[in-house]
């Protein structure tokens, strides 16, 4: 059973869920502790430098920022009720995203670490396959790459 | 009627699409834009249509002022 006490308080309002500038992952950690939560997972999906055999110079991602902001705060809602988190947040990037940089973060705070990583994988994979947010993949042969994305009728993993 | 379309789609076409003639549907929208560029058609019945931020089915009948976003699927992360 969740406590109501939780439920209006983990979203942190004023964080930017599309944002341009470089995601500070020390910065995102630092708001992430709450007293309750004994366990707080941080996911950071970062640009590889390779892809379906080709080297990677750079990934570059277009959302539809108002939709896709709109979107992520109601699955972080959503696993916050369904795993009694104290605290979900996410951050996607645009524009070029470099080598090693990350292009997405999602830290989840809850008592015990299998909520915490159970809330975290869905945040991800709920971001990854239902939000308008799309990755092109530029090489480094000067030859670009929509990722084609999910299909709604299929799961990619 | 404004439309904008993301992602691939700007491949194929500009960002922002204005559409003269009145439509009435996503099937009467996709003719539209096939009649500007024919080779997206796969691409456009994979796509996801919002209108208002909203999204919407193919039984949606347009109002004229309504602003009409076309989704590729989604792959961030």
């Amino acid at each position: 059973m969740i406590s109501s006490a939780y439920y209006h308080l983990p979203v942190v309002d004023e964080f930017r869920y599309i944002t341009d500038e470089p995601i500070n992952l020390a910065g995102v950690l630092a708001k992430a502790h709450r007293p309750g939560a004994g366990a707080v997972v941080l996911f950071s999906g970062e640009t590889r430098d390779n892809s379906q055999g080709k080297a990677v110079d750079y990934l570059e991602y277009e959302a539809h920022p108002t939709m896709a902001a709109k979107m992520i705060y109601n699955i972080l809602q959503e696993a916050i009720e369904r795993w009694g988190l104290h605290f979900a947040i996410a951050q996607h990037r645009t524009g070029q995203v470099h080598i090693s940089e990350s292009a997405v973060v999602v830290v989840t705070g809850a008592p015990h670490r299998s909520e915490a990583y159970a809330a975290n994988r869905f945040i991800i994979d709920k971001i990854k396959h239902e939000v308008p947010i799309w990755k092109c993949e530029h090489f480094t042969d000067g030859t670009k790459q929509w990722s084609e994305g999910c299909l709604h009728e299929h799961t990619a993993e | 009627m404004k439309v904008f379309l993301y992602a691939i789609l700007r491949d194929y076409f500009d960002h922002e699409v204005w559409i003269q003639e009145p439509v009435r549907t996503v099937d009467e929208l996709k003719e539209k834009l096939l009649l500007r560029n024919e080779s997206a058609r796969e691409i456009l019945d994979n796509c996801r249509y919002a209108v208002n931020d909203e999204f919407i089915d193919h039984s949606y009948i347009f109002q004229s002022h309504d602003i009409v976003s076309i989704l590729p699927p989604a792959s961030g992360g």
